[in-house]
């Protein structure tokens, strides 16, 4: 039974905050104006070590040793007696002895009746120290998270940097011309994935979303620092842009490394001049990444056209991102696209080529060859 | 590869680096860009030692070196020397917080070629040219030129 006075009235509102107060799982009081209780759930009784046999008349602030006898609790349930309507997430700490620190949220509202002289004070009480000790453990387990994931992330980054080194190491040192185009085409292939991991490292809150411009920016100029000899002559640029996943990004970053390098290695043969482009643009689940340089484009021959661990490389992670390779010549020079086709838009004005959808879903372009 | 501008030909750095794969390819291609390399290091005293009686225009500092010596313990003590530091770590949170003892970070995993970009950009900066900009990955901070005298 909640601890309630003789009942003095018959007003059917206190009445109703009476049987409110008693059937209530949470600590409930309801005070006078002189903050003496008029009535204490069984809760609130339960919780603070109150007498519910002895807790109405008692004033609230001379509970126990006087642990409620927080100055600005006391100002502020005395100004919801004067008049204020409200007040709303007082913080208080309980301290009793034999017991551990309480962190309690108050909430009091002042109620009127009619047939009383007095206000009442309707007072909420709500214990949340489990909840916040268990906000702080959540926080003290994301800090020692953050913390092991920027420990992975180091020695990720040193062991892609021993991988580099010893690529290039290995390519400085063999008589090979073959060999030592392998090995470069190699460091390349690792400072791809390891120009990804530097923009996620370099992001603060572990977000692992990336940036596919920065990113694409950032291969050209690795390639660029190693490829080309007079970057007067040939300029790498990323255009378009889109945010996706590490895991997707991972995979565009490489296709592009074979396709970049695949541009200079034959796309400017004899000192010629030009520029390669990588483009990304997204429209819902849709994608495209195109890479399109304006050199000589690809031979007439098709027997001349060589398919070596690059084009594996790109088909593969191609199919693996759902997506087709499409060759064509670009007058000048050669455009590769890789698309993604989720749905198929209607009415998309992009200004590419009217699409067709396969029964299979692949759009296809007739003036492209596979 | 851009030329190297002559100011910059024949100047010494120093690299302190704990993996000494890192090091040693980074000292090939420090080279063969013209640059002169003094011995690898890999601890503070040892590098200290090699600083103070070379006097190198640039020092490239990993953070974690070898024996639990700390990469940013060693660049304080290079600044007093007014030697640069190039933090070149993957730690990159630990590299934030030196800011005042270090002109630059290069985190990790960074090309080699990066890296020569990196240097040259740094030398250029030392002495006030700003004609290029920082390589990719470069982070300049912001206290270069009021620590350090121009590069003679």
């Amino acid at each position: 039974m909640a601890a309630h006075p003789p009942i003095d009235t018959e007003d059917p509102a206190h009445s109703l905050t009476m049987a409110v107060i008693e059937a209530s799982l949470n600590p409930l009081l309801l005070l006078d104006g002189e903050l003496r209780i008029a009535g204490a759930s069984i809760s609130f009784c339960d919780a603070f070590g109150i007498d519910p046999a002895t807790a109405v008349g008692r004033v609230l602030l001379e509970l126990g040793i006087e642990e409620w006898d927080d100055p600005q609790l006391r100002a502020l349930l005395g100004a919801v007696a004067s008049g204020t309507p409200q007040i709303a997430a007082f913080e208080m700490e309980l301290e009793r002895p034999g017991f551990d620190t309480r962190c309690l949220i108050i909430n009091a509202s002042l109620l009127v009746y009619e047939d009383l002289d007095q206000p009442r004070l309707l007072v909420a009480v709500a214990d949340v120290t489990d909840a916040r000790a268990c906000e702080r453990s959540k926080d003290e387990a994301v800090e020692r998270l953050a913390v092991l994931l920027r420990e992975v992330r180091h020695r990720v980054a040193n062991s892609l940097q021993i991988v580099s080194a010893v690529l290039l190491q290995n390519a400085r040192r063999t008589g090979s011309a073959e060999t030592r185009d392998s090995l470069t085409d190699a460091h390349h292939r690792v400072m791809s994935v390891a120009a990804l991991e530097r923009q996620l490292s370099a992001s603060a809150d572990g977000d692992q979303s990336v940036e596919l411009r920065t990113y694409f920016a950032s291969l050209c100029d690795n390639i660029a620092a190693s490829m080309i000899v007079d970057q007067n002559k040939v300029s790498l640029v990323a255009t378009g842009g889109g945010v996706v996943t590490a895991r997707v990004s991972v995979s565009l970053g490489l296709i592009v490394t074979e396709l970049v390098i695949n541009a200079l290695k034959h796309a400017f043969p004899d000192g010629r001049t030009g520029r390669i482009e990588i483009g990304y643009q997204a429209h819902g689940p849709n994608w495209t990444l195109s890479v399109s340089d304006d050199g000589v484009g690809m031979p007439n021959d098709p027997a001349l056209i060589r398919t070596g661990l690059g084009t594996s490389i790109v088909k593969a992670l191609a199919r693996q991102l759902e997506a087709t390779v499409d060759v064509a010549p670009a007058a000048p020079g050669t455009i590769v696209w890789i698309e993604h086709i989720q749905v198929a838009l209607v009415g998309d004005d992009s200004g590419q080529a009217p699409a067709v959808v396969s029964s299979d879903g692949r759009r296809t372009s007739p003036e492209r060859t596979i | 590869m851009n030329a190297p501008h002559a100011a910059e030909r024949g100047k010494t750095l120093m690299i302190v680096e704990d993996e000494i794969l890192v090091a040693m390819t980074l000292r090939d291609e420090l080279e063969t860009a013209g640059f002169h390399v003094l011995d690898l290091t890999d601890r503070h005293e040892e590098a200290v030692a090699v600083a103070r009686e070379s006097a190198p225009d640039l020092a490239l500092v990993n953070i974690q070196l070898r024996g639990h010596d700390d990469g940013i313990e060693l660049a304080q003590h290079l600044k007093e020397l007014n030697i640069p530091v190039l933090l070149i770590s993957g730690q990159v949170s630990r590299a934030q917080s030196a800011k005042t003892v270090a002109i630059g970070s290069m985190p990790k995993p960074y090309s080699a070629l990066e890296m020569v970009g990196a240097v040259r950009y740094l030398l250029a900066h030392l002495r006030g040219d700003e004609s290029r900009g920082p390589p990719a990955g470069l982070e300049v901070f912001d206290t270069t030129t009021d620590h350090f005298a121009p590069a003679g």
